[in-house]
């Protein structure tokens, strides 16, 4: 990351922004005014430590020419533009300038780059060919093929940095290991794609569960929660046979046993390795969940299809010269979760019983699916026509035109065709058989170019309109563009902004976009580091779930979705839900809904929440939720797995929501640990850390303008649940253990007896009011910061939507589109629709030669 | 074909120490010969790495205090600076005395601002990830192999225990071609095994031969294919492109090289012993065994170059993040250990790494080759990228052992502190010049590392 300018836009709340076209006094334009008033005004202000004796933050001004002259410098000037204009700089400490100073200069840097940007078109400079993120690989693939394939495992993971979006084409580059992996996905692809003109062999299991053993407590066909018995459902059914690729079916008769008050439980299939079979290699792929509310007295038969290919098989092996074949497995699990599964130690069978479980009678699996042979699939490459037979050539040609048109979501050219024709020439003796070659010719044009990189061809006259067709089908699906936008693209249209806003709203209306907010939120808020937080197991004892016995008891339980799960669902979700609401940009500071399930809900504290589907649920104040900025989620990704981390919550704040750079710390400062005397995972409370921290000059630089913005944040602890109190320092807590604890609120009792100390969280904002505490920095974000905050989240759309990083020529087309959404909070769905209509993101994107 | 004076004689192979156990049978040993013709003796290179750094109590930066006695458990085997003396955690390399070198207060600039559990990145690489190189450059290994790799049938061996690439700040690789292109690694023994010496599946040579012309004229049009489109590009975007184009020109110079390697026989080894489904919940079997597979890459002259990522930073999603655990009977996450650093389980951790990396360096010196051992002809860079505490990123848990044909020398702890402080990379020239391969810089390098020079 840039360390342009490491702390910058803290801004001085309070204080009116100055606008360069208000209340500024008039300086003369160019040079003129650069000596007059500019100048004078560095002198006076800035180069004592922006200047040749010091250069904090890298930034000095002492050089600047009246000019603007060389691009680096623009960014300079953009840069000193927003800090005089939020009023930052000069630091508090400092003297002042006289009233009006300050904002004669911001308007004189604001007219000369006007200036300097409308003479210049550089935006264009930056390479605007990108290859296809492995999201938007896996994507365009599925929409191709008209089935869904995992293939981004299999590739190179992409570059991931924090706080930014992957698809930027400096970090889109590749290698021939990359092009290698291509070409096996693709042909992997392809195999599955066409199939043999001969129906295959079809493989079926079917398995029956009898309801033995009543007597003991749960029946020999009942799926408890977890501990079950040998020979029950949770033993799954092994597969007698299975193909390769292909369709699956998979039937099963089940019911549901509910305890009263509890209206169903979710059942979900998964299938790959034995769950049960002990060991740390077991891979699974979920098949689905129904929700069963259905009592035995009404059994009822669910039906669950994938493609077999997506499914880990477990592979054949050879030990003591016995050779085990490949395997899969199917096993159901009973996801019935109220949010105390970890209450207790172990699972007895009393406490499975007075839990919902499920009831299997039986379970059948077929594949593949040969109700249509060929499949449908197959059939939109491989079409049924009479050249087939009469004119083999041709109907190669016609194949390829159609494939290459879909794959390079514009129409092929002739010589496009030609080339895979001759490809395909070259093949065909060899492979035998027009299936075969068809296969191979297609994975080719799988690692074209035009296929893997976002293009445009110059010297084409449609081009721009489907340009514009896949920049919408890539910004808000993740895929290519279907058939409408293809259409709309082919008669010229995409340049319509009506047009564009009709198609915007069908685009976040469809499923699809659910993948674009994923992606989306997951690196805008660099959510997914939250996973690899490492959880204090004594401290929070009951928040991940644990295997209760056999070897790998107390390790972590694998394959069953946690309340850190759902809370990545949660933000994801929340963002969804304020697009699908068009609300407003406050409503990520603030809201009057959160996004929970029952999990959730327990471990948040609010009550009345039945079930494992998240939906939005009405908060109040007591919750001390609403807004992004109290999601588990993100308390979690920037905490220690043991305390609140004020930093790590600071940056979260000034980078994801405020959109300021924050530079790492310099690797000349000392650790916060090695300054502070001790280890910080052993205090629960950082605060005083910190302070010791800024006792040292250099961390005190960069942190007194930092840490603020992360003490109001501790209350919220590293699980995300809301305290008022911490044990004292150096207090060990006992783990949680049946003996002592013998129920949950014996276990609530134990800490709160150690729970002593209160936490403080009060902090005074740089330039700005004492916050204390979240509800206190929630309303100064939005009594002082929304502007900050829309204009940061246009910026992250924009950048995301256009594939390259914003630079000072965008700045103007930027300011119009915030002031199109202002009056209104600047609704999101809103602000995506104006980023579409946008002249930035519709015009085709200039060559310059 | 006569045997040329360093192919094994299988019986003296099988004399050399306690190698038979465990040992796959080796046949052919002679199959190997230098494409070019040139009669020199193989000279190796291995670079690998560990995570979560290493016990170093004695202060932040490791460097032991000279009040204070040397700590039993510190990463480092000694002190003082001089002939080496073993602690607790260095002792299973004491065997091995005369053929390894510790070198404290290294490090690479390029990861000076990167945190620690992110400057594993550059580890092999020295870039300057934070600020002009910020897709990452080429690695050492890669270095060597596009000088020498065209020696052998592979021309390097990319490993490591997690498989792909990892992204930025959380590699999985240590071995990067340039700029945006890391090598994957590999990381399941029996695909390593397949890949190193069965390449062809199961098929006839001439199959394979015919698969190969197949394959490249493919590639071919292919080429013509992509070439015509980035004519129609703007002018920026084809350069974007070139990096497209290179790819597919490495590929097809690959497709060749593999079908040349069609004429030489492969080397027939016997898997008995080597258990290839070994998986991570048996650690030290996993761990040797990938070691192993690096060790009979390199017997058999498959390739010179290797790297092996032994640990990554962020393996959370993988069974090595409860490595420990396993090992130790560790309650927390291997992860934990690095911020939280027990003396007991940091040091027994070290010591548990230490005896796997010092089967491997003994597993070289038990070979003989030529008129001396396979440890002397092979150079092995063993450390980590951040020492004691997780947020530091100078002064890297450094060791470097072998290579004495190439012209180290060993035996000595040396210190590059104060005003003796020198790049890492300065290791790195100096790695290289002992593989023939001549640089005048690698990343920050200000020259050679002259001490470890004979």
């Amino acid at each position: 990351m840039a360390t342009r300018f490491p702390i910058l836009r803290l801004c001085l709340a309070g204080l009116p922004l100055l606008s360069a076209a208000g209340t500024s006094v008039a300086s003369e334009p160019g040079e003129a005014g650069f000596s007059a008033t500019v100048r004078p005004f560095f002198e006076a202000h800035c180069v004592a430590c922006h200047g040749p004796e010091k250069q904090k933050g890298k930034l000095t001004l002492h050089d600047l020419e009246g000019t603007l002259a060389s691009s680096e410098d623009l960014e300079t000037w953009e840069l000193i533009h927003e800090v005089l204009k939020h009023g930052e700089m000069p630091p508090e400490d400092e003297p002042q300038p006289v009233e009006g100073k300050r904002g004669a200069v911001a308007a004189w840097i604001e007219s000369e780059l006007k200036n300097q940007v409308e003479k210049t078109s550089e935006s264009a400079r930056a390479p605007l060919a990108r290859r296809l993120t492995n999201f938007e690989y896996e994507n365009t693939m599925r929409d191709l093929l008209g089935f869904p394939l995992n293939l981004a495992e299999n590739l190179p993971k992409d570059p991931n940095q924090p706080y930014a979006f992957n698809n930027t084409a400096e970090f889109m580059r590749l290698g021939p290991e990359q092009i290698d992996r291509y070409l096996e996905c693709a042909r992997r692809a392809m195999a599955s794609a066409i199939v043999d003109p001969e129906p295959p062999e079809v493989h079926s299991t079917r398995k029956e569960w009898e309801p033995n053993g009543v007597d003991r407590g749960i029946g020999g066909d009942e799926l408890g929660v977890y501990g079950n018995r040998r020979h029950t459902p949770a033993w799954g059914m092994g597969l007698k046979g299975f193909p390769k690729t292909g369709e699956f079916r998979i039937r099963l008769q089940a019911s549901a046993i509910l305890p009263p008050g509890i209206e169903e439980l979710p059942l979900r299939l998964v299938m790959g390795y034995d769950l049960n079979i002990n060991s740390s290699t077991q891979r699974i792929a979920p098949v689905g969940t129904v929700r069963l509310g259905n009592s035995p007295d009404e059994p009822g038969i669910f039906e669950f299809t994938g493609r077999i290919e997506n499914f880990p098989v477990k592979p054949g092996t050879t030990r003591n010269g016995k050779r085990q074949p490949e395997s899969l497995t199917i096993t159901p699990q009973n996801l019935y979760d109220d949010g105390t599964l970890n209450d207790e130690n172990d699972f007895s069978r009393t406490r499975n019983v007075a839990m919902p479980r499920a009831v299997i009678h039986w379970m059948e699996f077929e594949a593949p699916l040969v109700d249509t042979w060929p499949p449908e699939y197959h059939t939109r490459i491989l079409f049924d026509s009479p050249l087939r037979e009469s004119d083999p050539e041709a109907y190669v040609r016609a194949v390829l035109e159609r494939f290459l048109s879909r794959a390079y979501r514009r129409p092929a050219t002739d010589e496009e065709v030609e080339r895979f024709a001759e490809i395909y020439a070259l093949v065909r003796p060899e492979l035998g058989t027009l299936e075969a070659a068809m296969r191979e010719t297609l994975a080719i044009a799988l690692v074209s170019p035009q296929f893997l990189y976002h293009t445009v061809a110059d010297g084409d006259a449609v081009a721009p309109s489907y340009e514009i067709a896949s920049k919408l089908s890539y910004f808000l699906w993740g895929s290519m563009p279907d058939a409408e936008l293809i259409d709309l693209a082919a008669a010229g249209k995409l340049d319509d902004p009506e047009t564009i806003a009709t198609q915007v709203r069908r685009l976040l209306a469809d499923d699809r976009s659910q993948d674009f907010v994923r992606n989306f939120t997951l690196q805008w808020l660099s959510l997914e580091k939250m996973k690899t937080v490492p959880i204090n197991r004594e401290l929070f004892p009951r928040f991940l779930y644990y295997v209760p016995r056999g070897e790998r008891a107390g390790t972590e339980e694998p394959y069953r979705p946690t309340i850190r799960d759902h809370m990545l669902e949660e933000t994801i979700g929340f963002v969804a839900e304020l697009i699908r609401r068009n609300a407003g940009v406050s409503s990520l500071v603030d809201s009057d809904f959160a996004i929970l399930n029952q999990p959730l809900a327990a471990h948040y504290g609010v009550e009345g929440v039945q079930g494992d589907e998240l939906r939005p649920v009405p908060v109040e104040p007591e919750h001390r939720l609403g807004g992004l900025l109290t999601q588990g989620s993100i308390l979690i990704g920037n905490g220690t797995g043991s305390a609140p981390h004020p930093i790590y919550r600071a940056v979260f704040l000034r980078e994801a929501i405020l959109g300021d750079e924050v530079a790492p710390p310099p690797a000349e400062v000392p650790a916060l640990t090695d300054s502070a005397g001790d280890s910080a995972e052993k205090a629960l409370s950082i605060k005083d850390l910190l302070a010791k921290h800024r006792q040292v000059e250099s961390c005190n630089d960069c942190h007194v303008r930092l840490d603020p913005w992360g003490i109001p944040f501790e209350h919220y602890n590293a699980i995300g649940k809301y305290q008022l109190k911490v044990p004292q320092e150096g207090t060990r807590v006992g783990m949680f253990s049946r003996e002592r604890h013998t129920d949950l609120a014996g276990y609530a009792a134990y800490l709160e007896s150690i729970n002593t100390v209160e936490i403080e969280a009060d902090a005074k904002v740089p330039h700005g009011p004492v916050v204390d505490g979240m509800a206190e920095l929630k309303s100064h974000l939005l009594e002082a910061r929304k502007d900050e905050i829309a204009e940061n989240l246009l910026r992250r759309l924009l950048t995301y939507g256009l594939g390259r990083k914003l630079t000072v020529h965008d700045r103007f087309a930027v300011e119009q589109l915030l002031d199109q959404s202002k009056a209104d909070d600047y609704p999101l769905a809103d602000m995506i629709l104006r980023v579409c209509q946008s002249p930035l993101f519709r015009n085709p994107s200039p060559h310059p030669n | 074909m006569k045997p040329k004076s360093w192919h094994l004689d299988r019986r003296e192979f099988l004399r050399g120490g306690g190698v038979a156990l465990g040992l796959p049978f080796l046949q052919g040993m002679s199959w190997a010969k230098d494409v070019a013709g040139a009669t020199s003796l193989p000279k190796r290179m291995l670079v690998s790495y560990f995570a979560y750094g290493a016990y170093m109590p004695n202060g932040p930066a490791g460097i032991p205090d000279k009040d204070q006695p040397h700590h039993e458990w510190s990463w480092w085997p000694c002190r003082d600076p001089g002939p080496l003396t073993f602690n607790r955690s260095s002792a299973p390399f004491e065997p091995l005395k005369d053929s390894v070198s510790y070198l404290r207060g290294l490090d690479h600039r390029g990861g000076w601002k990167m945190g620690g559990h992110s400057s594993g990145d550059v580890f092999a690489t020295g870039a300057d990830m934070t600020e002009h190189e910020k897709t990452n450059n080429i690695s050492i290994d890669q270095v060597a192999a596009n000088h020498h790799g065209h020696l052998t049938r592979y021309a390097s061996l990319v490993l490591g225990t997690e498989g792909g690439t990892g992204s930025y700040g959380r590699t999985k690789t240590l071995s990067h071609r340039g700029p945006g292109r890391p090598i994957p690694s590999m990381h399941r023994p029996q695909e390593i095994f397949n890949r190193l010496f069965n390449p062809y599946a199961g098929k006839g040579v001439d199959e394979v031969r015919a698969g190969l012309k197949r394959e490249a004229s493919i590639l071919d049009l292919l080429l013509d294919n992509s070439r015509s489109f980035q004519s129609r590009l703007g002018r920026e975007d084809q350069v974007k492109m070139d990096e497209y184009l290179e790819s597919i020109r490495s590929l097809e110079q690959r497709v060749e090289r593999t079908s040349q390697w069609t004429h030489e026989a492969l080397p027939e080894i016997d898997t008995k012993g080597l258990n290839l489904e070994v998986a991570h919940n048996e650690p030290q079997e996993y761990i040797r065994c990938m070691y192993d597979l690096v060790y009979l890459a390199f017997l058999t002259d498959s390739t010179r170059f290797a790297t092996l990522m032994l640990e990554s930073e962020q393996s959370s999603d993988s069974e090595m993040w409860n490595y420990a655990t396993y090992v130790l009977g560790y309650k927390g996450a291997t992860h934990d250990i690095a911020h939280k650093r027990p003396v007991d389980y940091s040091g027994q951790w070290d010591r548990w790494r230490a005896e796997q990396h010092a089967y491997f360096l003994q597993r070289l010196r038990d070979t003989p080759e030529g008129d001396s051992n396979l440890l002397d002809r092979t150079v092995v860079l063993w450390g980590s990228a951040h020492p004691h505490a997780s947020h530091s990123t100078t002064n890297y848990p450094i060791q470097l052992a072998g290579g004495k044909d190439l012209g180290f020398r060993h035996g000595h702890l040396h210190a590059f502190e104060d005003e003796k402080k020198v790049p890492l990379a300065n290791l790195f020239v100096s790695m290289l010049e002992g593989l023939d391969v001549p640089v005048d810089r690698f990343a920050d390098s200000t020259g050679p590392m002259t001490e470890l020079r004979a």
